[in-house]
C-alpha cells in the first residue's frame, strides 16, 4: 500500500508541484492545508503518513502547526519545506519535532531522499 | 525538471499575492499602527520568493528576498513606519510585480541596483537583534545528572556532506537524533555558533547513552548528509567509522559520463520537439519523465565534476615564493576563495593563464623592495588572488600592488607598430588589454623595460576565451595591476536564449545576459558617434546581429528584441529579429574554420536537431 500524505503549504503553486513530484514517486496525497490550522485540523482527521509542511503560513504558521500535531502524536513524520535563509526557523521546527527539510527550490530527486528518510 | 507547465501557475498566483500587497500597503498607509499589514506582506513576498527561486527566476527571486528582509526587520519592531519606508515598500512592490511578468516571458533580469541597496539599507536600519538560538544544549562541560550516568560516554565526531545545504539545521538533526538515544553535552562548535554562514559542517559532542556504537551510527546517520561518524576526540586521528562513502572514479570516466549525458540532453530536447507537436497523452507523460529524470542526472554529473578552486590555488604560494627567491624581492601571496567550485575541466584549463599572470606580476609588476621603499610602499609586495562565484560563472581576480602598467609608453608603441589610430590620446582600461593581447605586441624586453607586462598575455587572453570566459584590466600607475578572469561554472552544458537574425538561430549564453529589452528608435541615441540604446538611464551601445551576420547595413527596424549583454561592468544591446526561448545545449568542441567571424564562440545542436552558432558574448560588448 502507498504511504499517505498531507500536503501544507499557503502556495497552489506550492502544493501542486510537491504533490506532482510525490505522485509520481507512487505516494498519495490525501489531503492539502493552506493554513497552519487547517493542517491540524487534517491531520487529526486523515492520519497521514507523512506531512510536507511549509513555514510561512497565515493562521498559525507551519513551526506552530508542528508544535500542535506533535503534542498529540509524537512520532508524526514532518518534513519542513523551507527557504534559503530560513535556518533558524527550520532549527525551531526540529526542536518542535519536525523529522526533517528540504531547502527550495525543490529538486524532486531531494525531496524524495528526505521523505525516505523521514519514512525509513 | 521542466519547469514550463508551472510558469502559468506561477505567474497568476504572484499576481495575486502582489494585488494583495498593495491593498495590504495602503491599509497600512491609512492605519500605520496596524500590524496585520505588515505580517500579510510578509507572507506574500515570502511565498513569491519561494515559487520564483523553484522556478529558476534569480531576478524575482533576489528581489522577494531583500524586500522579506526589510519586511522582517520591520514585523519584529513596534514603532510605525515612517512615509519614505511605505514609499519604498510601493515601489519595490512595483518592481517585483514587473519582475515576475518579465520572468516568465524569458527576460527574468537582476532586479535594479539603486532599489536593492535602499532596500538593504532600509532593512539593516530597522534590525532589531532577536537572534535566535540553535538548541538547549549547553556549549560546553557536562550537564548535571550526567555524573549519575554509568554507562559510555561516548566523544562522536560528526562531518556533513560538502554540498549538505542548510548545514546548521541539518548539524541540528543530527543532534536531536542523538538527543533520542540519551544525553548530548559538550557541543562543539557550541550551539549559538552553528547557524553562522562559516560553520563547515564539522562538529562534535559528547554522547552518553546505553545504545551499542552500530545503533548511534544509524541513528545519526538516518539525519541525512551525513559524510563520517568517528567515535574519538576532536583533534585525533584515525578512519572514519562506518563504511567509506567516496570512491575514486578515473576522469576519464567522468569526462565519458558527461559526453554521454549531452548527448541525452541533445536526445531530450528533440523528443521534447516531437511529442510537442503530438496529440498522444501518454507520449508526452513519458516523455516529461525523461526530461526530469535527464534534468536530474545532468545535475548530478555536473555536481560529481565540481572540484573547489583550492586544488589549483594550492600550488601558487610556493612558485610565488621561489619567484621572489629568484628575482630578489620581498612578495607575500595570499589565495582567498579556495572553496568555490568549478568544473574539472575549467579547473583545469585555467591553471596554466593564472600562472602566466601571476609570474608577470611577481616578475614585472612588484618593484625591487629599494624601489618600493622609495616611492612609500612597504618592502614587501603583495600579490592577491581571490576566487569568487558571480551568477553563473567564477571570477578570478589576480591583484598586485606593484608599479602598475604606464600606458603613455604602451601608447607609443602601440602607435608606432599602428595598433592604435594616430590621433589616440589615452588607453582605456579595455584598449590597454586590446593591445597588450596583440600576438605581436608581446615582445618581454620592450615591455619589461616600461615596467608594464605584456608577456603572453596573448597566450592568456586566448586561452581565457576558449573557455568561454572573458578577461579585464585594470591598471594604475604606481599603485598595482588587477587582472579579472571570468569563466563559466562548467563547459559541457550551459542553459542559453535562442535569438534568431536574418533567418538563422544563434545561442546566446544565459550567464551573460542581464535582461531583454525592446528596441525602441525613441530610446535611441549615441555614444562616440556609435548607436547607443537608453536603458533605464544607462547608455548601452548597440550591435545589430542581422548587420554582423549578414555583413551589410541595413536600416533598424522600428521595434525589434533586444538582449542586453552585460560581463563585469560592459554592456552591449544586441538587437535581434526574434527571441525563441531558453535551451539547454551541448557545447561542441570547435575548431573555428579559417574565416569565422570573432563573435562566434562555438557550435551546438538544438532541440529540433538544427544546428546553431553560439556567440561569444565577449567579442560583442
Amino acid at each position: 500500500m502507498s504511504h499517505t500524505v498531507l500536503v501544507c503549504d499557503d502556495a497552489i503553486f506550492m502544493r501542486t508541484m510537491i504533490t506532482d513530484i510525490l505522485t509520481q514517486a507512487g505516494f498519495e496525497v490525501v489531503g492539502e492545508a493552506e493554513s497552519g490550522v487547517q493542517a491540524v485540523d487534517k491531520y487529526r482527521q486523515l492520519k497521514p503518513d507523512l506531512v510536507t509542511m511549509d513555514i510561512v503560513m497565515p493562521d498559525m504558521g507551519g513551526i506552530e502547526a508542528v508544535r500542535e500535531i506533535c503534542k498529540t502524536d509524537p512520532d508524526a513524520k514532518i518534513l519542513m519545506c523551507s527557504a534559503m535563509g530560513q535556518q533558524a526557523l527550520v532549527v525551531e521546527a526540529i526542536q518542535a519535532g519536525a523529522k526533517d527539510f528540504v531547502v527550495k527550490p525543490f529538486q524532486p530527486s531531494r525531496v524524495l531522499e528526505a521523505v525516505q528518510r523521514v519514512l525509513g | 525538471m521542466d519547469l514550463s507547465k508551472y510558469a502559468a501557475l506561477f505567474l497568476a498566483e504572484s499576481r495575486e499575492h502582489l494585488t494583495a500587497c498593495n491593498q495590504l500597503l495602503l491599509e497600512w498607509e491609512r492605519e500605520p499602527a496596524a500590524t496585520r499589514p505588515v505580517g500579510g506582506l510578509f507572507r506574500a513576498i515570502h511565498t513569491i520568493k519561494g515559487m520564483g527561486a523553484t522556478m529558476g527566476y534569480a531576478g524575482v527571486a533576489d528581489l522577494a528576498h531583500r524586500l522579506e528582509n526589510l519586511l522582517d526587520a520591520l514585523r519584529q519592531r513596534t514603532v510605525a513606519p515612517d512615509p519614505a519606508v511605505l514609499q519604498l515598500l510601493f515601489r519595490s512592490v512595483d518592481a517585483l510585480a514587473a519582475s515576475v511578468e518579465g520572468a516568465v516571458v524569458g527576460a527574468d533580469s537582476p532586479p535594479d541596483e539603486t532599489l536593492t541597496a535602499d532596500l538593504d539599507v532600509a532593512a539593516a536600519g530597522a534590525a532589531f537583534e532577536t537572534p535566535r538560538r540553535l538548541s538547549a544544549v549547553p556549549d560546553t562541560g557536562e550537564i548535571a545528572g550526567v555524573t549519575a550516568w554509568e554507562g559510555p560516554v561516548r566523544p562522536i565526531q560528526v562531518a556533513l556532506h560538502r554540498d549538505a545545504v542548510m548545514r546548521g539545521a541539518r548539524a541540528a538533526l543530527v543532534v536531536r537524533r542523538a538527543e533520542s538515544l540519551g544525553v548530548v553535552s559538550a557541543l562543539q562548535p557550541p550551539a549559538s555558533q552553528l547557524d553562522n554562514h562559516d560553520f563547515n559542517g564539522r562538529f562534535s559532542f559528547r554522547l552518553a547513552s546505553g545504545a551499542s556504537e552500530e545503533q548511534v551510527l544509524v541513528a545519526l546517520r538516518g539525519a541525512g548528509h551525513v559524510d563520517s561518524i568517528r567515535f574519538e576526540e576532536n583533534g585525533t586521528g584515525g578512519a572514519p567509522a562506518g563504511q567509506a562513502r567516496q570512491i575514486r572514479v578515473d576522469l576519464g570516466r567522468l569526462d565519458a559520463l558527461m559526453k554521454q549525458v549531452g548527448e541525452l540532453v541533445v536526445a531530450k530536447n528533440r523528443l521534447g520537439v516531437l511529442v510537442a507537436g503530438s496529440a498522444d497523452r501518454e507520449l508526452a507523460e513519458v516523455s516529461d519523465r525523461i526530461a526530469r529524470l535527464v534534468s536530474g542526472m545532468q545535475a548530478e554529473v555536473l555536481a560529481a565534476r565540481m572540484t573547489p578552486v583550492g586544488q589549483v590555488l594550492e600550488r601558487f604560494p610556493r612558485v610565488v615564493r621561489d619567484l621572489a627567491r629568484d628575482l630578489d624581492k620581498r612578495i607575500r601571496f595570499d589565495a582567498e576563495g579556495d572553496e568555490i567550485e568549478l568544473d574539472r575541466s575549467v579547473l583545469d584549463e585555467i591553471g596554466q593563464p593564472l600562472l602566466h599572470l601571476i609570474r608577470n606580476a611577481a616578475d614585472h609588476g612588484i618593484e625591487p623592495p629599494d624601489q618600493r621603499v622609495a616611492a612609500g610602499k612597504p618592502e614587501e609586495g603583495r600579490i592577491l588572488l581571490s576566487a569568487s562565484r558571480e551568477r553563473n560563472y567564477v571570477a578570478l581576480r589576480l591583484s598586485d600592488d606593484g608599479r602598475g602598467i604606464d600606458r603613455d609608453v604602451i601608447l607609443a608603441k602601440a602607435r608606432r607598430e599602428g595598433l592604435v589610430d594616430g590621433g589616440a590620446e589615452t588607453l582605456s582600461d579595455d584598449l590597454l588589454l586590446r593591445v597588450l593581447a596583440r600576438p605581436g605586441f608581446s615582445t618581454a624586453e620592450a615591455v619589461s623595460d616600461v615596467s608594464g607586462r605584456g608577456v603572453g598575455v596573448d597566450v592568456v587572453v586566448t586561452r581565457v576565451r576558449a573557455l568561454g570566459g572573458t578577461i579585464e584590466v585594470r591598471s594604475e600607475l604606481g599603485r598595482g595591476t588587477t587582472f579579472t578572469i571570468r569563466v563559466p561554472l562548467t563547459l559541457a552544458i550551459v542553459r542559453a536564449l535562442l535569438a534568431s537574425a536574418a533567418g538563422e538561430c544563434y545561442a546566446v549564453p544565459l550567464a551573460y545576459v542581464a535582461e531583454t529589452v525592446e528596441f525602441d528608435p525613441r530610446s535611441v541615441t549615441a555614444v562616440q558617434d556609435r548607436e547607443a540604446l537608453l536603458v533605464r538611464d544607462k547608455v548601452i551601445p548597440t550591435v545589430h546581429l542581422r548587420e554582423l551576420v549578414r555583413n551589410q547595413p541595413r536600416p533598424a527596424p522600428p521595434r525589434a528584441p533586444t538582449v542586453i549583454l552585460e560581463i563585469g561592468d560592459r554592456r552591449a544591446a544586441l538587437v535581434v529579429d526574434a527571441l525563441m526561448g531558453q535551451q539547454d545545449i551541448v557545447v561542441e568542441p570547435f575548431d573555428a574554420p579559417r574565416g569565422m567571424p570573432p563573435f562566434v564562440g562555438g557550435a551546438t545542436i538544438l532541440a529540433d536537431g538544427s544546428p546553431a552558432l553560439i556567440l561569444d558574448a565577449a567579442a560583442l560588448v
